[in-house]
């Protein structure tokens, strides 16, 4: 199958950019990839979902160096702050959610079927007649992710896509991912969320000041998670766990005994971990 | 520093015939540090906006310290707290970060400790960049050096820690700690419990614009019962603090790493 995304040395420049926002991006994603996208901000995570999805420069101006083939007929992009993301031309949820593919120039059957499609799968059909200018941030974020997935697209790009959610709808997001890369999109996730990325990715980059400077599983190249930190912290060897269960997996028997030298509490970390290990 | 007290009476709000928030009254002490959590649409964003005058309640009262908020400006409430959005870009104007970051304390007639604030979130190398050249994230992290420099005695923060990564929150979480140990008012709206954990004292909870719990923050975020029914994990700090039955009911990272000194680590597996 043709990947969703072909870059070969691809660099790209923002207008009146002294320097190249990313360089030398060699990279494919194919159908049913989750592909974590990570790196400090500034070093190019959002600049690499532009590109990827075709945006840039077509969209946002400035020059690109290298090859890039979009297998993809169709993507969607949700930006890091969804709020500039709006048409400004709808007075319903239902309406702005619907604007992709009515743009798109598909009948009308179809244009309703995929906004209420889109609509349920991110819980929010309860908003449709909703006007998105009196939502919440978090409302307004799931608001922008149904538009994106509204256009079915084959190649989707999230960037922080859960940045303003309440844990149970961000989580709720992360788990609608794999489905949607079952049916076959690839997914292109940048988050500094790396516990939840690491859940649900198939492979992670990680970018350096506009360099992919590792490609690999999530739990090999992914930053530490907040859980990992702590245990580094904690006296644990490399590679950190990156969830509560990983940590737990990585004690001794004894260690709650040990922790607060008591013999009341159970022994900890005494099962097998559940989930998985970063660097 | 001293910081000012916060009183809300029973206030009314609606978006058309939407009620955003309907009957919520809240005490805040002067230097209190408290978060607002809840789910998307709780009414979360529109009680901390009613607070510093951005919108007006239809019934009910709000007061500032010695301030009726009902008859005073937005620009006069900033003298009193600051207050960064949730979408924080629209609160950067300036041509560069430090001028922003110097507005708040030039309107003051003050300098303020425009320098030390840039130090202090990592912002000193963006100093001369155009808030908008800033990375995404960074932004919000200018927004709030611009009102940390007026050193306001209550802050009001937005969800702070949104798109921030592990190093940033830490940052912002020992920069808020540093507030409200000079006795600064805190009132925090944030998903993150893990940074509640490190910042927070108290835990005010709404839902559909009331408020349906205020505990003290230790307290509810050891309640896994209370947690679970409102689809809420506990932070990573509690759930090892209750799988290793730590003492003293760590929430704190500083605190958990503490309280595990002594514990014997496994070589990694596969």
């Amino acid at each position: 199958m043709t990947p969703r995304v072909t870059l070969t040395g691809v660099t790209f420049t923002y207008p009146g950019g002294v320097r190249p926002a990313v360089r030398g991006l060699s990279m494919e994603v194919a159908a049913g990839e989750i592909v974590a996208v990570a790196g400090a901000a500034g070093a190019g995570a959002s600049t690499l979902l532009l590109v990827a999805t075709g945006l840039a420069p077509r969209l946002v101006g400035g020059s690109l160096a290298g090859e890039r083939a979009i297998g993809a007929r169709r993507s969607g992009i949700v930006f890091a702050r969804p709020w500039t993301q709006l048409t400004g031309l709808c007075s319903t949820v239902r309406d702005e959610v619907a604007f992709g593919p009515a743009a798109a120039g598909r009948p009308l059957a179809e244009v309703a079927a995929a906004a209420s499609r889109a609509l349920h799968r991110l819980g929010i059909a309860h908003l449709a007649e909703r006007d998105p200018a009196h939502l919440s941030g978090g409302e307004l974020q799931r608001v922008v992710v149904a538009a994106a997935l509204a256009l079915e697209p084959e190649l989707l790009a999230l960037d922080d896509p859960a940045a303003e959610l309440d844990p149970t709808a961000a989580d709720a997001l992360y788990a609608l991912m794999p489905s949607l890369a079952a049916d076959g999109a690839a997914v292109l996730l940048a988050t500094p969320d790396v516990e939840r990325a690491a859940r649900v990715a198939t492979r992670a980059l990680v970018l350096e000041e506009g360099v992919i400077v590792a490609d690999g599983r999530p739990g090999d190249v992914l930053p530490p998670t907040e859980v990992g930190a702590l245990a580094r912290a904690a006296g644990c060897p490399a590679p950190y766990p990156l969830d509560v269960p990983a940590l737990l997996g990585r004690l001794t028997p004894d260690a709650g005994r040990r922790a607060h030298d008591t013999t009341d509490g159970p022994p900890a970390g005494s099962g097998p971990s559940t989930s998985g290990t970063a660097r | 520093m001293s910081g000012w007290d916060i009183r809300v009476e029973d206030i009314r709000y609606a978006y058309g015939d939407v009620e955003a928030l309907r009957g919520i009254s809240l005490e805040i002490r002067a230097g209190e540090s408290v978060a607002l959590i809840g789910r998307n649409g709780a009414g979360k964003t529109t009680l901390t906006r009613a607070l510093v005058a951005l919108n007006r309640p239809a019934a009910g009262r709000v007061a500032v310290g010695d301030w009726d908020v009902a008859a005073r400006r937005p620009d006069e409430m900033a003298r009193r707290i600051g207050y960064v959005f949730q979408h924080a870009d629209q609160q950067l104007f300036a041509r560069t970060v430090r001028e922003d970051v110097s507005f708040g304390p030039r309107r003051l007639g003050r300098r303020g400790p425009v320098d030390a604030v840039l130090g202090e979130l990592s912002l000193a190398p963006y100093a001369d960049t155009h808030p908008y050249d800033v990375p995404g994230p960074l932004r919000k992290l200018v927004a709030l050096a611009g009102v940390l420099a007026m050193e306001p005695g209550a802050l009001i923060l937005d969800e702070p820690t949104a798109g921030l990564d592990r190093v940033q929150r830490a940052l912002v979480a020992r920069a808020l700690r540093r507030r409200s140990e000079a006795g600064v008012t805190l009132l925090v709206v944030s998903h993150d419990l893990g940074f509640v954990a490190e910042v927070a004292e108290r835990v005010v909870v709404m839902e559909r614009g009331r408020i349906v719990a205020d505990r003290p923050a230790r307290d509810f975020l050891y309640d896994t019962e209370v947690l679970g029914a409102l689809e809420l994990r506990p932070p990573a700090t509690v759930e090892i603090g209750l799988a290793l039955k730590l003492p003293g009911a760590p929430v704190r990272s500083e605190e958990v790493t503490a309280a595990m000194k002594g514990v014997k680590w496994k070589e990694y597996a596969g």
